[in-house]
């Protein structure tokens, strides 16, 4: 079994050894393109045979019994309404043969990638029975199916470890956001909703109005600006000031001075161990327009001290229904949820500080402040920088903490963005909840998806390059 | 975030893969319903030719789906439902789904919703815009096992009600409820059933009970009150697009900005509390308000909080100029539907009938105090008698159906707020009259 290596030089390309064998193989070989199991019939290798070919049996019924119900129709999406006749008789309804232009999408996209792993197996299996026919040419020894099957517990363990997570990705992972591209070039919406309608391919137009090409209201591309504007600026002072706020207040933790460390860390873990939605929805009602924080502000005068200097035009203060004040609030309530995790995570990191080097700083004279600001910062950005790019991305898509403290309680004063079915706190993520939600505008929240998609990757790629660049590891030292 | 739309494509994934591993042995589900409409019929045929007693061999399965606390009543009136067909056999699972969010919930799925749901009637033109809901006329004969007609139907609910249920001279679903409104609470401690006929005087008088009068601004449903009660309308065209008609000049002669202007002086008086959508029992709660303006929802709160002094009054009338306008609060229903997709169609409209006729709407009201849309129901002493429900329905000659589609919320929503923050000035002609003109452009916006 080590020869096998041997036989097949391992640096070929996939297409070039797939000529290879095509060409030099044996009659075999070349039957294994249509028949499967052939080359291992040829080698006496009969299990694999049979479950070659069953497994060409299946793709073919699937194709015939199934994908060729969908994919022909896939270039119209269809074209057969619902229609019925309510009988009496039977006291139900009958319907037509009618096309459903999602399960069309669906089904024909299942089919496409069950095709092409078809289409990849048949290939690899040609190849890996060139091989057979190569090492019975030159008298290696063949393994049997069991010796094969044993080999998936011992040195080919990655393979039966791998294929299950394999499976998965492409399932739930791979098909899904396939399905989100292909429907943001479709008008799938509230206009062509199936069963009852069809929708069809546009193609780019939904990404022309979402840039303010026509098409959409006029204000769609200038709430979308907006949005990704508001998106960005919270996406970064989110990220960094948990980010700080976590270092710092492990720092004051960690320090020999403070009493009874555990105690405050425990009261500051008690906001992670209440669920998130239960604390924002209690904070949302606190801050509301009628809510405790402003009785209380009315109450010592602050409510009027602002309105005498202009801050506030109404009898309250608009902590999270006005532009500006609702922006700054959600960071600040932001901060209160985010900084226990960052504590937890810096108290990890900062307990492996290299002591030498604090210690040497410290003999030499460093004041705490240098020390933070030459040692331990550039140490925990050294150690948590992949986990700040990351924060960074989930805080653009941080649904939770905009979408329950102003859901019901922030109404735009902008008329431009209500016309969108925008608000100015809204992220592109929780703008295209409402948009599908309350909308049923799939196609333009695919398009946002993709836009999404599209600036999380590049920010992460940009990033990570950056950081994880070549001798990054060595310059920290 | 997209969760619902991920969970769609994720359970159809799965389902997707369920077919693959059979191997096409499932063939749709359309084909699947055919067949078995197919054996159906032909079983039927030889035993059940007389439509009279209903019922075949097979049991019909049905899902309705009906508000939380409607829960216990649904599962009682299901009871008799079936005690009423003794020759035919069911399972009829009964799920929670609000009459606010039936919509959003059908839509997402259409064959797989509840074959009988109860919703609001604002959702009638999107469910039936989205083909949803079973077209009546077609469905009616099987009204026939419960020897009534559609027309029996029609006549034994509120006009109102019925029109409401109807689009394009198609009814599309039976009249369950008619409080879907709202008036106004008050404690006649504070203010006195004079005052409350009119803005002015309720300001004043609850200004000088040191109280408020509450009523939510930022809401397509609430603000419409103001616009409608000058004549001014709102529309549904038939490509789900809503007409409106609010920066011009109405039928009754008064401009768009004037009820604006008559707006921006109510919510200025220092007397006036806007509050947000929903908070109204929390409102009502705090002590502050002697008048709030809401629907039967907050009848017990009301109760609890003005104790004796609770009463219940149809809405004000405002001052344009020197006239009093008399506001028309959006009014509107509670249905229940068919699903146009049920496979059990005839036995679904049965239901969805039974659950709305007198004696259920008696029912509802008996034990959730929901008033009725049935004439004969309305006319009993025990409902006549409800302050509030009767508030609600002395305001149907006035109140105005609300058609609108979906692009009309947050436009009005958006005005309403400028309002109840004085965004605007009152002296400022043009400022509001460019105001209402983008309103106007956002709402008759094409769909989508």
């Amino acid at each position: 079994m080590t020869d096998q290596t041997n036989v097949m030089p391992e640096k070929e390309g996939f297409f070039s050894g797939f000529g290879k064998a095509l060409v030099k193989g044996d009659l075999f070989v070349k039957l294994s393109l249509i028949w499967w199991g052939a080359g291992y019939i040829r080698r006496k290798q009969y299990v694999k045979a049979f479950i070659m070919t069953a497994l060409e049996v299946a793709v073919i019924l699937f194709t015939v019994g199934f994908a060729m119900k969908y994919v022909p129709k896939f270039s119209t999406l269809g074209t057969v309404k619902a229609e019925k006749v309510f009988n009496m008789q039977t006291m139900k309804s009958e319907f037509n043969d009618y096309d459903h232009s999602f399960k069309i999408l669906l089904f024909s996209l299942i089919s496409f990638v069950v095709w092409i792993t078809a289409v990849v197996v048949c290939i690899v299996n040609v190849k890996n029975v060139y091989r057979l026919q190569l090492m019975e040419e030159n008298g290696v020894h063949i393994n049997t199916f069991k010796e094969d099957l044993i080999s998936y517990k011992e040195e080919k363990f990655y393979i039966t470890l791998l294929t299950l997570p394999v499976l998965g990705v492409v399932v739930f992972t791979l098909i899904p956001i396939l399905l989100l591209i292909f429907v943001a070039f479709t008008n799938y919406d509230q206009q062509h909703m199936p069963p009852s309608s069809l929708f069809t391919w546009v193609g780019f137009s939904n990404f022309l109005s979402l840039f303010g090409g026509g098409g959409l209201t006029v204000t769609f591309g200038y709430a979308f600006v907006r949005v990704l504007g508001w998106t960005l600026v919270w996406a970064f002072f989110s990220t960094v000031t948990t980010y700080i706020g976590g270092i710092l207040l492990s720092l004051l933790l960690n320090s020999k001075k403070t009493r009874v460390p555990k105690l405050w860390r425990t009261l500051f873990m008690v906001t992670i161990a209440v669920p998130q939605f239960v604390s924002l929805l209690l904070v949302r009602n606190f801050f509301a327009n009628n809510g405790i924080v402003n009785s209380i502000c009315d109450g010592i005068g602050l409510t009027g001290f602002l309105r005498d200097i202009g801050m506030i035009s109404t009898t309250y203060i608009p902590f999270l229904s006005a532009p500006g004040w609702a922006h700054v609030m959600i960071i600040l309530i932001n901060i209160w949820i985010g900084v226990p995790y960052q504590m937890l995570i810096a108290t990890g990191v900062l307990l492996n500080l290299p002591a030498d080097q604090l210690e040497s700083a410290r003999v030499d004279g460093a004041k705490p402040f240098q020390i933070f600001v030459k040692i331990t910062m550039p140490y925990m950005l050294f150690v948590t920088g992949p986990a700040l790019i990351t924060d960074f991305v989930k805080n653009i898509n941080n649904f939770n903490v905009i979408y329950l403290l102003t859901q019901d309680v922030y109404v735009t004063t902008n008329q431009a963005m209500a016309n969108s079915q925008a608000k100015e706190v809204d992220l592109l993520v929780t703008w295209l909840f409402r948009l599908t939600q309350e909308y049923y505008n799939y196609k333009m929240a695919s398009a946002i998806g993709i836009i999404v998609f599209i600036i999380c990757s590049v920010f992460t790629l940009i990033a990570f390059n950056y950081m994880i660049k070549g001798d990054k590891e060595g310059t920290y030292q | 975030m997209k969760k619902r739309f991920m969970s769609l494509l994720l359970s159809a994934a799965v389902m997707a893969t369920g077919v693959l591993t059979g191997c096409g042995s499932d063939s749709g589900e359309s084909d699947a319903n055919t067949n078995n409409n197919a054996s159906n019929s032909s079983a039927q045929q030889s035993s059940d030719n007389n439509a009279g007693t209903g019922g075949s061999g097979e049991t019909v399965n049905m899902v309705l789906w009906g508000a939380e606390e409607d829960q216990d009543l649904l599962k009682n009136l299901v009871e008799k439902f079936e005690a009423a067909y003794p020759d035919q056999k069911f399972n009829i699972q009964i799920g929670v789904e609000s009459e606010s969010t039936a919509m959003d919930t059908i839509l997402t799925d259409v064959e797989a919703a509840a074959d009988v749901f109860a919703f609001a009637s604002d959702q009638l033109p999107q469910l039936v815009n989205a083909g949803a809901l079973a077209n009546l006329n077609e469905v009616g004969e099987a009204l026939s096992l419960a020897g009534k007609t559609l027309d029996d139907v029609k006549s034994a609910n509120m006009d109102t009600a019925v029109e409401a249920a109807t689009l394009n001279d198609t009814l599309y679903a039976f009249p369950m409820a008619g409080d879907n409104s709202y008036f106004m609470y008050y404690d006649s401690s504070v203010v006195s059933e004079k005052d409350v006929e009119n803005w002015d005087s309720l300001l004043k008088a609850a200004k000088k009970g040191g109280k408020k009068v509450g009523m939510t601004l930022a809401s397509g449903w609430y603000a419409a009150s103001f616009f409608y009660g000058a004549g001014f309308t709102t529309a549904l065209n038939e490509d789900s697009t809503t007409s409106i008609d609010w920066n011009g000049t109405s039928a009754d002669g008064y401009k768009g900005t004037d009820v604006v202007k008559a707006m921006l002086k109510i919510s200025g008086d220092p007397a006036f509390l806007a509050f947000a959508d929903g908070q109204s029992s929390n409102v009502l709660t705090s002590g502050d308000v002697c008048a709030v303006i809401s629907g039967t929802w907050d009848a017990v709160t009301a109760q609890k909080v003005f104790g004796d002094n609770y009463a219940a009054v149809k809405l004000p009338t405002y001052t344009i100029g020197k006239k009093q306008v008399q506001m028309a609060p959006a009014y509107g229903y509670k249905f229940m539907g068919v699903n146009a997709y049920s496979e059990n169609a005839g036995w679904a409209t049965l239901l969805a009938d039974f659950l709305t006729n007198e004696e259920s709407q008696v029912e509802r009201f008996q034990k959730r105090a929901i008033g009725p849309t049935n004439k004969n129901a309305l006319a009993m002493d025990e409902i006549s008698n409800n302050e509030a429900i009767m508030a609600v329905t002395s305001q149907a000659e006035f109140g105005v159906l609300q058609m609108v589609g979906g692009k009309y919320w947050d436009p009005v929503k958006t005005l309403g707020e400028v309002i109840a923050q004085g965004g605007l000035s009152e002296s400022d002609e043009a400022g509001i009259q460019k105001a209402l003109d983008t309103l106007v452009e956002g709402v008759t916006a094409p769909v989508n």
